[in-house]
């Protein structure tokens, strides 16, 4: 093993304090790119009581896991993940340093690449490994165009797009040696002070961790035709979610928008109905594993896109669907 | 108190795709008859900075700070026509966003923002239309020492500090830190108001700075940290699209429900 090349795995905690699927998947690509290098795999997890989620993790393919359990990283404040994260950083020594691509590391990474003095490659769908180096894929241009990357200093550190890889699966192992790390965070020093934090009570699952998807497009007609969204989505355990237009319009909040401007998302099923495909909602939903489209337009682009099609009115064709579902889903 | 916005211009990115033109030769993407744009971010920042000047008045002066090859006046003026005070136009081939990355791009925005002087809040876009990087508001804050919140939906200045909404997976957090600060702008603080006809030709009126990369003392490209290898054209999905059918559209649906389930899809 050539301990110069490192890669280190951000194992980003989701609300339940479960590692994030987006998050297992940077294991498997990162396993990719330590074989490619002969380089250990090394993941991290920071939060507050870490256990069961690092129980989980070290059983999914790492050499090693390091934990920074403390209760004020219990939720993302920059001021205590950045020192942490670079604490990490220092003691695994990595040549490349993945993460999902989040909220939350839409923060992290920028403050830990200036930190680092390296560079930052956001939002990657993929690596190409050989021997002139690594250089790593984003869409560019609203998707219209690919990017490949390398990098002039080190650790490269990448986000990656969720739908980019499966996600690691725990194995039947002895599990990754556990290592904590222990780290000093003073609160008293913090230059942005949270005031208070409003969490909305969201039914249902949430579309960055959902593995089904149901989304709604202009062609939904309003709020109403959202109800019927919602009642699929109820019957399948997926997570709602919407093009621009429905909310633009204010039939769904902003957070529910997928697209090069809202979530990116990668389901193993996603189901667009009313929805015609414009590519600035492609460029956050084409990494989906399977695609059914419900739209009556037979000309509408996700049909270019899409697995499986029903041409006609959703209003029609949803409930029937949804009728048929409730009775053959266990 | 003065504000700055940092505005990219970038090519309409709800253009086709035959529109983005891959020019492997020159490692460049040229846009094909498709006009430039404020990069849409940036008009959401731009925005929040309005929202403060309409509760501050004059006592707030938004200077807009643009940095790029080539910088269309037409583009640009929209943001004073919306009530920008003032435009400073950083030009010229050394800040081709094809040969600048996020850091390089935030020293450059740097130097011109202390060219320029006095500042108290900067406000910037989540990432750019274009390289879609995401990273320029938080080098910039970096460079300039001063603390930076991301993710923001909602603005206000209160006093010395900037209060901001920022979002969260699941909902939003309020946050509060002392003025300098670098506050990065997203879809969620509202789209940039429209201006008047009227607005549009006192825009013309109003004053525009044009610098080149001497006038602010950047050295280049020598900066980046990333090195471009190529752009080539993303492979687009070939759904092998199984269009489902029945006698009325509610068997086509209850058909696919089946489908799916036979395929092991759900």
């Amino acid at each position: 093993m050539n301990r110069d090349s490192a890669v280190l795995v951000f194992l980003e905690l989701g609300s339940d304090n479960a590692v994030l699927p987006v998050s297992l998947e940077c294991i498997t690509a990162g396993r990719k790119l330590a074989d490619a290098l002969q380089g250990w795999l090394f993941g991290l997890i920071m939060g507050s009581s870490v256990g069961g989620a690092a129980d989980h993790a070290r059983h999914c393919g790492l050499d090693r896991l390091y934990t920074l359990d403390c209760p004020l990283l219990g939720v993302y404040h920059p001021e205590t993940y950045c020192p942490a994260f670079l604490r990490a950083c220092d003691e695994t020594n990595p040549h490349f340093i993945l993460m999902g691509d989040t909220l939350a590391s839409a923060d992290l990474a920028p403050r830990a690449a200036f930190a680092l003095d390296t560079g930052l490659i956001t939002d990657c769908v993929g690596f190409e490994a050989d021997r002139s180096g690594v250089c790593f894929i984003k869409p560019v241009y609203s998707s219209n165009v690919m990017a490949a990357y390398t990098m002039k200093t080190k650790p490269y550190l990448v986000t990656i797009r969720s739908g980019t890889e499966d996600p690691a699966q725990r194995q039947h192992d002895k599990g990754a040696e556990v290592v904590a790390l222990a780290v000093e965070i003073g609160e008293s020093t913090l230059m942005v002070e949270v005031l208070e934090r409003v969490l909305d009570e969201q039914e249902g699952p949430r579309l960055t961790s959902s593995s089904i998807i149901v989304s709604g497009g202009r062609g939904v007609g309003g709020p109403e035709g959202f109800a019927v969204l919602r009642e699929l989505a109820r019957v399948l355990n997926a997570a709602v979610g919407a093009s621009r237009p429905p909310v633009d319009l204010g039939w769904v909040p902003p957070k529910a928008q997928v697209g090069q401007t809202g979530e990116k998302v990668g389901p193993s099923v996603y189901v667009a109905i009313g929805i015609s495909g414009a590519t600035q909602h492609l460029a956050g939903m084409s990494a989906s594993r399977t695609i059914v489209a419900i739209n009556k337009d037979p000309a509408a682009n996700i049909f270019k896109v899409a697995d499986y099609g029903v041409v006609g009115n959703q209003e029609q064709v949803v409930p029937a669907f949804t009728e048929v579902l409730k009775e053959i889903l266990p | 108190m003065n504000i700055i916005v940092c505005i990219k211009q970038v090519p309409d990115p709800e253009g086709p795709q035959e529109c983005f033109l891959i020019k492997p030769e020159t490692m460049r993407v040229e846009p094909r008859g498709i006009p430039p744009v404020l990069s849409l971010f940036d008009e959401n920042a731009l925005e929040a900075a309005l929202r403060i000047k309409d509760v501050y008045k004059d006592e707030v002066k938004i200077t807009v700070v643009s940095i790029g090859k080539k910088i269309s006046n037409a583009v640009l003026q929209k943001a004073l026509a919306v009530g920008a005070d003032e435009l400073v136009k950083v030009e010229g081939e050394t800040f081709d966003s094809a040969c600048l990355d996020s850091f390089a791009t935030a020293t450059a925005i740097v130097a011109s923002i202390r060219k320029l002087g006095a500042y108290d809040l900067i406000l910037a876009g989540r990432q750019s239309a274009d390289c879609n990087a995401g990273q320029v508001g938080i080098f910039l804050a970096g460079l300039l020492g001063i603390p930076a919140v991301t993710l923001a939906r909602k603005v206000v200045v209160q006093g010395a500090h900037v209060v901001v909404e920022r979002l969260l997976s699941s909902g939003y957090e309020k946050v509060r830190t002392l003025l300098p600060a670098v506050v990065i702008v997203s879809n969620e603080a509202g789209e940039m108001r429209y201006p008047t006809m009227i607005q549009r030709m006192e825009a013309k009126k109003k004053p525009v700075k044009t610098w080149d990369a001497q006038d602010i003392g950047f050295e280049g490209a020598t900066l980046n940290r990333l090195v471009l290898r190529r752009f080539f054209a993303p492979e687009m999905r070939q759904g092998q699209c199984r269009l489902i059918d029945g006698e009325t559209l509610a068997e086509a649906g209850r058909n696919l429900a089946q489908r799916l389930r036979r395929d092991g899809v759900i």
